[in-house]
């Protein structure tokens, strides 16, 4: 191979938390693919929880579980759309 | 034969949309791919959360959930030692004391650590024989999520391993190692909020805790009490559990396999590197939360699982089946999504394995040496396509002969066990020659091969199976240490100029110039104190 472990051992013992590739970084903030995910979900589940009878609830103890969980997904989604553009606008002013 | 559960529209609409953001995900990491390092480890720069979050995942797929919860309507609360014991102590150990020397010495996999430390024999056999199994074991398990599928929903067997296929090659081709690493911690969330409904109407409707204490047998109960011999629901004594699972398997696996040690070599830094399985040992504590308690309830509530006559119990479907008890469709699709993506992102983790350790430790190590880094980079991309499609063949092969699972799962333990040994003396005794790991390490899978030999012809006999895979590991692990301590006192030693940085006690240690709350030995001992107290509380 082109560059060896030893050499890159010698690189690294010369700055250890310093890595090669570190520079370039991966820009995709991962936050945003999982607040949308979990978002699109829990407006789905809640809307389709609204819209269902409560027959349908019999088998989860009479609880509208579409209702409550897509609410909460649609939380925990937001949480983390919050999130990253919190972190987008900083880097924004910085 | 009619499927167990009947998806409706909003159900597909959930699975696609998962299936439509992970292809997503993968292309736009597509231009971010430029070197081999970009492809096969990320570029070295994912944050902490990111890796510690998939390192937990690597190892919580849909099989290993589905096994968990049928364990724990087997066995009980004693189920939680996969977990308390058998990970939590190997994790921490990994972070404080292996990281500074796989991610310090800028190894680019587990093999070639090997061959730094010890010689290209060692390297060749761990690496070889890591990529035959990774490989076959995709196979394996894209064929189990295929039956799943077909069980489950009545999904046709081709349609679930090609559709599965095509899906993960799509982003592991595109994004590598960050693909695989993203749909991990996707994954991660999914798991846990498709499963916790059934956990929490489960225990509404035992009527909590105590309702499981009251009505069930007690030496389900208890994780710890019962294990002075191995007449408990395991069938293991102590020693088996804390040496054969707590000491060897769990170690073994936690800190030599590179589908999980692969995770922490993405981090951004040493620091983070460190801190990626020990974070993660906290989320895997809880882990016994969406295993053990549903469970429990299945054995209350499922009169297939709790009333069945001894020994006819399909364990395995427990889980299934209390889906279909609780969840309606919705939410329903959501933990059928969760399974299929903890099968996709298993897939995906051994494939990004399989295309490192091919690429640099078998093709770039014996077959084209010296390459432009685009060469590998490329070479990455076709071990990506060729190892998926060995996988579909394999999953088509096991599909005609069912038992070739089994014996392949059994090959696997024989190298898998002694690993351990051949690390801890590398990194902990500057004496240890290069002869010395390569004899340690096939004596120790020889071990292993004829214990079980000897098991199977009724030579040796244990109180269950478990004891006696629990016990092999044990012997193999033992093996490997004094072969390799024997042999390398009559062979040649190492320069230790060569081997500072990979060696304890010839590498400096690891600057601790994080803050207190950032660094990895308040958070190991945190993690440790924790598990402690969770093994006192359900003792």
């Amino acid at each position: 191979m082109s560059d060896t472990p030893e050499t890159k051992r010698q690189e690294a013992a010369a700055a250890p938390e310093a890595g090669p590739g570190m520079s370039q970084g991966h820009v995709l903030d991962l936050k945003l693919p999982i607040g949308w995910l979990l978002s699109a979900y829990g407006v789905l589940l809640a809307v389709y929880g609204l819209l269902t009878k409560k027959e349908m609830y019999e088998i989860s103890l009479g609880i509208n579980l579409n209702l409550i969980w897509g609410v909460l997904m649609l939380v925990l989604g937001g949480a983390f759309l919050l999130a990253a553009f919190v972190k987008k606008d900083r880097k924004k002013r910085a | 034969m009619n499927p167990i559960i009947t998806l409706n529209a909003v159900d597909y609409v959930i699975i696609a949309a998962y299936i439509l953001v992970m292809v997503l995900v993968g292309y736009s990491l597509k231009k971010y791919m430029k070197t081999g390092e970009d492809f096969f480890l990320s570029g070295r720069s994912l944050p902490g959360w990111i890796t510690s979050l998939a390192f937990l995942s690597a190892n919580l797929g849909a099989l290993e959930v589905i096994g968990m919860v049928a364990n724990s309507a087997k066995y009980g609360i004693s189920t939680v030692h996969f977990y308390w014991i058998g990970a939590i102590p190997a994790m921490v150990f990994l972070g404080l004391f292996m990281m500074p020397f796989y991610y310090g010495s800028r190894v680019r996999t587990v093999p070639e650590y090997l061959k730094l430390r010890y010689n290209e024999a060692t390297r060749g056999l761990n690496a070889v024989s890591f990529a035959i199994m990774t490989v076959l074991m995709s196979g394996i398990s894209l064929y189990a999520m295929a039956l799943l599928f077909k069980i489950m929903l009545g999904w046709s067997l081709t349609t679930s391993i090609l559709f599965a296929a095509v899906v993960v090659l799509l982003y592991v081709f595109w994004g590598g190692l960050s693909s695989s690493i993203y749909n991990e911690v996707i994954q991660f969330f999914l798991i846990w909020l498709g499963l916790l409904p059934v956990v929490l109407l489960g225990l509404k409707q035992v009527g909590g805790f105590a309702g499981l204490a009251a009505r069930l047998q007690e030496p389900l109960l208890h994780s710890i009490k019962f294990l002075g011999t191995s007449n408990n629901p395991l069938g293991v004594d102590w020693f088996g559990v804390v040496m054969g699972l707590g000491f060897v398997l769990s170690f073994g696996y936690w800190t030599t396999d590179f589908l999980v040690v692969q995770r922490a070599l993405a981090s951004r830094s040493l620091n983070a590197a460190r801190l990626t399985p020990i974070v993660a040992a906290f989320p895997k504590m809880l882990v016994p939360i969406i295993v053990v308690i549903p469970g429990l309830v299945a054995l209350l509530v499922l009169p297939e699982i709790g009333q069945a006559a001894a020994g006819t119990a399909d364990y395995n479907s427990a889980l299934i089946l209390l889906m279909k008890h609780y969840l309606p469709n919705g939410v329903l699709g959501l933990a059928i999504t969760a399974l299929l993506a903890s099968f996709m992102s298993g897939m995906a983790g051994n494939v990004t394995a399989f295309n490192t350790i091919w690429t640099y430790d078998i093709y770039g190590s014996y077959i084209r040496k010296g390459q432009s880094d685009a060469h590998y980079l490329r070479m990455g991309r076709y071990a990506t396509v060729f190892g998926i499609a060995v996988s579909v063949g394999t999953a088509y092969i096991v599909q005609s002969f069912p038992n070739l699972m089994d014996y392949m799962q059994l090959i696997f333990s024989f190298f898998n066990a002694p690993l351990f040994a051949t690390f801890l003396l590398g990194m902990f005794w500057k004496g240890a020659t290069g002869w010395g790991g390569f004899w340690g390490l096939l004596v120790g899978i020889l071990t292993a091969a004829g214990h079980y030999i000897l098991y199977k012809a009724g030579v040796l006999s244990y109180h269950s199976d478990m004891a006696a895979n629990f016990y092999q590991a044990w012997w193999a692990w033992l093996a490997d240490f004094i072969v390799t301590i024997v042999v390398s006192l009559f062979t040649v030693k190492r320069d230790p100029k060569e081997l500072a940085g990979l060696v304890f006690g010839l590498t400096p240690k690891p600057k601790t110039e994080a803050r207190w709350y950032a660094r990895p030995a308040v958070w190991g001992a945190l993690a440790i104190a924790a598990a402690l107290a969770l093994n006192i509380l359900f003792w």
